[in-house]
């Protein structure tokens, strides 16, 4: 129950002082609207890079705001609250994690089906990538976030954050990808592509919150 | 003490009196600190600190800058692992008791620059199961007229007053302050003494270190040295 407290306050403070899902989606549809100008307009090309540019975007679009997640909470002492909060501190960085991902993060997988259509992929393709995006997006943004607690408070902090995110996302990135690029509604591929995504995500979504705390208690000492 | 501050102090204390009389008391609390040392960045600080406090007890670190006293604070709230000696509440380690029966006040208020301090404490209020209603810890703090305002646009002792206020509705035994009264005028500081008896009352501990007179009664003081080389 305190775990939904916690859930509820961090989607209200995501909406008043970060302007809930306005940023990530605009670095998302800058990205997308920019990249076929530098891969080139040829249809097959666009059609062939379309699935990955998508998700590459799409975590671009997440890891943008991360160095913001910890950083705050850790400099204005509500990180010595929430640590006080008789919560295991996994279960607090879970709450957060995942306010921030329903507050910010829930347009990607409607602007990824747009920009599927938009470059050359079937309706069918464009509705897997997006629920393969949909899929991939809460493992990106726990990802994230261990990379954003071991960085909270410390010099370059958006350097550790590209160091260490980055290189994690790659299963997440192949899987999410591939359920776009094969085949249609129809197709096994693709639907096995969709469920290696969710089984990839929700692997991360278990084990990484208990990282999470660690590296917010390092933090505090 | 100033007229301001006097009179502050008469307006409240009657609310105080009936507070302290719906609010349930504590069950016995009792700190222990046994041989501690502690160290911040490989620089010793305390050594051999001895200290025991029980239910009713204030205790007052005083000591010259530099001299542990944020430390000592923050090992007492479990978050800082000491060097070497014991920290115990009611003989459980503070490392496991201090998230049950701790509320800790750092330099920081651990407020949001957008949320209202209404809102701030409804929500710890809420996490903590507070007998204590938000209005009355708004009232008890003088914050009545500034509960709606963001609290980016509060002064600083405003925001140590609702910071103060998040203590009280956070409903734990013990409570940790640093520096409460840094930023508080005479009024504030009277409230602050106000709602540190009331908790006192209740069966609660205080530990605050500070370097004002904060003129709380019973308040015995610890006086932190410079650690010997």
């Amino acid at each position: 129950m305190r775990a939904v407290t916690i859930f509820l306050r961090e989607i209200r403070l995501a909406f008043s002082g970060g302007g809930g899902p306005a940023a990530p989606a605009a670095f998302f549809i800058a990205v997308l609207t920019v990249a076929p100008l530098a891969i080139g307009q040829m249809p097959a090309t666009l059609l062939a890079a379309g699935p990955g540019v998508i998700c590459f975007a799409a975590l671009l679009a997440v890891l943008q705001g991360a160095e913001r997640l910890f950083v705050d909470d850790v400099s204005d002492g509500t990180l010595e609250t929430y640590a006080l909060s008789g919560l295991p501190m996994s279960v607090v960085a879970a709450a957060k994690v995942l306010a921030t991902a329903f507050a910010t993060l829930w347009p990607l997988p409607l602007v990824g089906f747009g920009a599927g259509v938009a470059y050359g992929l079937p309706t069918g393709s464009a509705a897997l990538l997006a629920m393969s995006l949909a899929a991939a997006i809460p493992g990106l943004i726990f990802l994230t976030a261990l990379a954003a607690a071991l960085s909270a408070g410390a010099k370059r902090g958006g350097l550790v954050i590209a160091l260490i995110a980055a290189p994690l996302a790659i299963p997440l990135m192949v899987f999410a990808a591939s359920a776009g690029r094969v085949g249609g509604i129809g197709d096994a591929s693709a639907q096995a592509n969709v469920l290696l995504t969710c089984a990839t995500s929700l692997f991360l979504m278990a084990i990484l919150p208990f990282a999470i705390a660690a590296a917010l208690k390092g933090r505090l000492e | 003490m100033r007229p301001v501050s006097q009179s502050a102090l008469t307006r409240t204390s009657g609310r105080v009196k009936s507070r302290a009389m719906t609010l349930p008391e504590f069950s016995p609390t009792s700190l222990n600190v046994t041989d501690l040392s502690l160290e911040r960045g490989n620089i010793p600080l305390i050594s051999g600190l001895n200290l025991t406090a029980n239910s009713g007890d204030a205790v007052v670190l005083l000591g010259r800058n530099g001299v542990g006293k944020t430390t000592l604070l923050r090992a007492l709230a479990g978050v800082l692992r000491p060097r070497a000696g014991s920290l115990f509440y009611s003989d459980v380690p503070a490392e496991t008791a201090a998230s049950k029966c701790c509320a800790f006040l750092g330099h920081e208020d651990a407020l949001k620059p957008d949320e209202t301090p209404r809102q701030s404490l409804a929500f710890w209020s809420r996490l903590s199961n507070s007998p204590l209603a938000v209005d009355e810890a708004l009232d008890e703090m003088g914050l009545r007229a500034l509960a709606d305002r963001p609290s980016r646009r509060l002064s600083q002792g405003q925001k140590r007053r609702t910071a103060l206020a998040r203590i009280a509705v956070q409903n734990r035994p013990v409570w940790l302050l640093d520096e409460p009264a840094a930023p508080l005028d005479g009024d504030g500081r009277a409230r602050l003494s106000n709602i540190v008896s009331s908790h006192l009352k209740r069966g609660g501990l205080v530990v605050a270190a500070t370097h004002q007179a904060l003129d709380w009664p019973n308040a015995r003081t610890q006086e932190l040295a410079r650690c010997a080389l």
